[in-house]
């Protein structure tokens, strides 16, 4: 028994250590930041700069709004506080949005309004919501336009409630560009994305309403913007606005459904729209190539008053009750609409290549998505309307898991310009939409 | 002891394993190999040759019983590619499986023939990923087990030449598959989750082999193992945390499924050399056809997001491992042995699975048996087996049409020791 203990004991002295030191590791990863500089990043652009989801601004999409991200990845490589104008924690809603309540028996999703805590502190006689007077370091206006930015007293009463909120009550009419060069003169890294508007209100409004803005006008805007952003040396990245045609907004509602819902009620019916023309409306027959809004969605098959059809139905072009035109986008229209993101976006990138400063393309990513959808993980989102995850439920503005994808696309195209090797975000812990 | 009763106690003990060996292959079918690196084909060591080789049964002078078993403990850390995280790499959660052995052999001391039964797990495979991480969605668990019993018999020919073979009974299997769904429900944001978990049906096989023993310094061996399917019907499909719309529920509305996977082939190739009456050294390659690998694929008697199939690519190869090991004899109660493997991994690159991260094994043993008396013996053994890092990237997964699993570098390290006792006469 002794010799078995003699020759056994070393033996399991040595296993145990064996044991203690089996857990493999990796070297730790090394982020820098390259030739760019992150002590103080500030944020350009739109409501997809501010966070905007679900058809409203409030807390949970500020918090994952893609500066919001990205800040976070920068303070690894030195960068320092990026500050929000966070609603409160008691106005965590904000502006309001819209949730998902369940599905119609047809599997539609039915969304309702959230109304409490909201946080406007005036309705009369515009929205007005509660003020935002410390620093500010994302400078996201949902609603600006390229062409806004000069405009004086945008930030005043009568201008945009969301920029009326951070502009100073001292100079209540001072213009974006303004506070914008203000803002650069300590800036050392800067994100800009505007743009999308000046072609956006045009498309969602089936061309009806919203003007899209001259390219002249756009270039001259642009330029003068980015020339604001660099006066300092500050480096950064601009994005390029994405094509509208490709989102949930105009991809969800088709007109071959459509169809075949009337015609399964009876085979001699047909989807018909109303054309708006300078001797008044006229109708037509709806081609697969038209492309109908979401909010058409709530329209299409409701009845109308003293017409026996209901809502985008009809026997023919005189028989008829057609979809109103500012739930169609036709042909014609996303022609426009694509001509004038394809100019657009030509001046954006040209400028962008003067200053050398990276570009994210976000409309071939974009195109990308709704073509084949994008993998996270082992999760597959697409452009699709709420089964998408990438697309909240106004059709137009990304989900928390989205704006992370912009996010990440965004650091891939700093990283590849600047040298620097900030580390991506995991999309799938940030949500999708929530189903009931 | 019925076969029952031993199936019975192997339950009991069983666990399978973290993958010990390449794919989801468990090679600690015997104590004393299991010290000398896993070799055995060429030699007739003792009643353990009912696994290796069959054939050499009969070369095994005493008669006996033997027990084994073994804890496989897992480190594994993974990091998810370009590095996403500041020093949050995923470490699975430790797991310790217990493989098993055991085997009997009589037959009369001086005759031509020898019989017994084995029982081993030959395949398997237990992860258990912690919660959050990256490829939640491949998978959050497995838990694959098999163990095979095995009636052997074992003739020679000459004193020289021997062979034997044996009926595998695929006795006991289990699979049990767990992972995330990516829906999110609006009571508490939390990700579905589904768990696959079923029986497989009992299947036969077998196991045969030829032993050679020219001269006392040399011997050869030769052994064959064929594949069995293990299939489960009607295995049991449970969802948790899927949002209640109805919507959703007719998408996720299974409660069966069935699966294959198999559990390939093995040919075996021994040679021993015995230069002296105390030392005895082995060489083994092994070649496992895990082309037989091509798909986990499920089908489900209702849908499971919409589809009532689920299919992954696996597109596994047939494979190598190579042994080298060696016994001396210190004492007349004392064997102490030594021994090393490489695996080669069947897993290609950019094929690379949460449930099999596989890559190129190499391995280190030690090991020991004490006699006590005439009759009884313990053997000790320890494996240090390492899984060289292996990385893959998105790139590679969407060029393999692989988008299911999650990209990024795993590297594991598994320590594994093992206890026998053994009664000869």
């Amino acid at each position: 028994m002794n010799t078995l203990a003699k020759y056994t004991l070393p033996a399991l002295a040595l296993l145990s250590l064996g044991l203690g030191s089996c857990q493999p590791e990796f070297h730790s990863p090394k982020f820098e930041a390259g030739s760019a500089d992150f002590t103080r990043y500030i944020a350009v652009g739109n409501s997809l700069t501010a966070g905007f989801s679900d058809g409203g601004l409030y807390r949970e999409g500020q918090v994952n709004s893609y500066p919001n991200i990205l800040a976070r990845q920068f303070r690894l490589v030195g960068g320092g506080a990026f500050e929000q104008p966070l609603f409160s924690e008691t106005q965590f809603n904000g502006s309001g949005y819209l949730r998902l309540t369940g599905f119609s028996a047809t599997g539609t999703p039915v969304t309702a309004n959230v109304t409490n805590n909201l946080a406007i502190r005036a309705t009369t006689p515009t929205t007005l919501y509660t003020r935002f007077d410390t620093r500010v370091d994302n400078l996201g206006v949902p609603g600006i336009r390229l062409s806004d930015i000069h405009t004086a007293g945008y930030g005043s009463q009568a201008g945009n409630p969301y920029f009326e909120r951070i502009t100073p009550t001292t100079t209540p009419l001072q213009s974006y560009f303004q506070r914008v060069k203000a803002e650069a003169a300590t800036a050392t890294f800067f994100s800009n994305w505007l743009g999308n508007n000046d072609v956006l209100g045009y498309a969602t409004t089936g061309g009806l309403g919203g003007v899209i803005t001259r390219t002249d006008t756009f270039a001259l805007k642009n330029s003068r913007i980015i020339n604001a952003l660099t006066a300092n040396g500050a480096k950064g990245i601009v994005a390029t606005i994405p094509d509208v045609t490709n989102v949930p907004f105009f991809t969800t509602v088709r007109v071959a459904d459509v169809r075949a819902r009337f015609k399964a009620a009876n085979a001699n019916l047909d989807v018909y729209i109303q054309v708006t023309g300078s001797s008044g409306n006229t109708t037509r027959l709806a081609t697969d190539a038209d492309l109908i809004t979401l909010q058409g969605s709530a329209v299409i098959g409701t009845t109308t008053t003293g017409n026996p059809f209901p809502v985008g139905a009809g026997l023919s072009a005189a028989q008829s009750n057609p979809i109103p035109n500012q739930f169609v986008l036709d042909a014609t229209e996303q022609a426009n609409v694509q001509a004038a993101t394809t100019a657009f976006n030509s001046a954006i990138v040209a400028k962008a290549n003067e200053k050398g400063l990276a570009i994210f393309d976000s409309n071939t990513f974009f195109r990308s998505v709704a073509q084949s959808g994008f993998v996270t993980n082992g999760v597959n989102n697409t452009a699709g309307f709420v089964s998408g995850n990438l697309f909240s439920l106004d059709g137009v503005h990304p989900t928390p898991r989205g704006y992370a994808v912009v996010a990440n696309e965004m650091i891939r195209a700093i990283n590849a310009k600047y040298g620097s090797t900030l580390p991506l975000t995991n999309p799938n812990d940030y949500r999708g939409v929530l189903i009931p | 002891m019925n076969l029952k009763n031993l199936l019975l106690a192997g339950g009991a003990l069983l666990g399978a394993t973290a993958a010990q060996a390449g794919g989801f292959q468990v090679t600690l079918a015997g104590q004393k190999n299991n010290g000398m690196g896993g070799v055995g084909t060429g030699l007739a060591l003792d009643q353990a040759s009912m696994f290796y080789n069959p054939g050499a049964l009969a070369m095994v002078r005493e008669r006996g019983v033997q027990i084994g078993v073994n804890a496989t403990m897992a480190r594994q850390v993974f990091r998810a590619e370009a590095a996403q995280y500041y020093n949050t790499d995923r470490q699975l959660d430790n797991t310790v499986t217990t493989p098993f052995n055991l085997y009997a052999g009589f037959g009369p001391q001086e005759g031509k023939w020898k019989a017994g039964i084995a029982v081993y797990t030959p395949f398997g495979s237990k992860l258990d990923y912690g919660y959050n991480w990256e490829g939640r969605f491949a998978l959050t668990e497995i838990d694959l087990k098999s163990v095979f019993v095995q009636p052997t018999v074992s003739y020679a020919i000459t004193d020289k030449l021997s062979v034997g073979a044996g009926l595998v009974v695929f006795a006991l299997g289990s699979v049990n598959l767990q992972r995330d769904i990516p829906v999110q429900n609006n009571t508490n944001g939390q990700y579905g989750h589904i768990e696959l978990d079923g029986k497989a049906d009992q299947k036969l096989g077998f196991n045969a082999g030829v032993y050679f023993k020219p001269t006392d310094k040399l011997s050869v061996g030769v052994s064959y193992r064929s594949k069995i399917d293990a299939t489960v019907k009607g295995g049991d499909v449970t969802f948790s945390n899927l949002p209640n719309s109805e919507v959703i529920a007719s998408r996720f509305a299974a409660s069966k499924f069935d699966v294959t996977i198999p559990l390939p082939a093995t040919t075996n190739l021994g040679i021993g050399f015995m230069p002296s009456e105390k030392l005895t050294l082995g060489l083994d390659v092994n070649y496992t056809q895990w082309s037989a690998y091509k798909q986990l694929e499920f089908t489900f008697d209702q849908p499971v997001n919409g589809s009532n199939t689920s299919s992954s690519v696996r597109d596994y190869k047939d494979s190598f491992t190579f042994r080298v090991g060696g016994q001396y004899q210190v004492t007349d109660g004392l064997t102490v042995r030594a021994g090393g493997s490489y695996d080669l991994s069947p897993v290609k690159d950019g094929y690379v699975t949460p449930e099999t991260p596989d890559a190129n094994r190499i391995g280190g043993t030690v090991g020991l048996s004490y006699k006590f008396g005439e009759h009884f013996g313990v053997d000790l053994s320890t494996q240090f087996v390492s899984l060289q890092k292996r990385t893959q990237t998105q790139a590679e997964l969407v060029a393999n049409g692989n988008t299911d699993r999650v990209a990024g570098t795993y590297k594991t390290q598994i320590v594994i020791p093992g206890i026998g006792l053994n009664y000869t006469f």
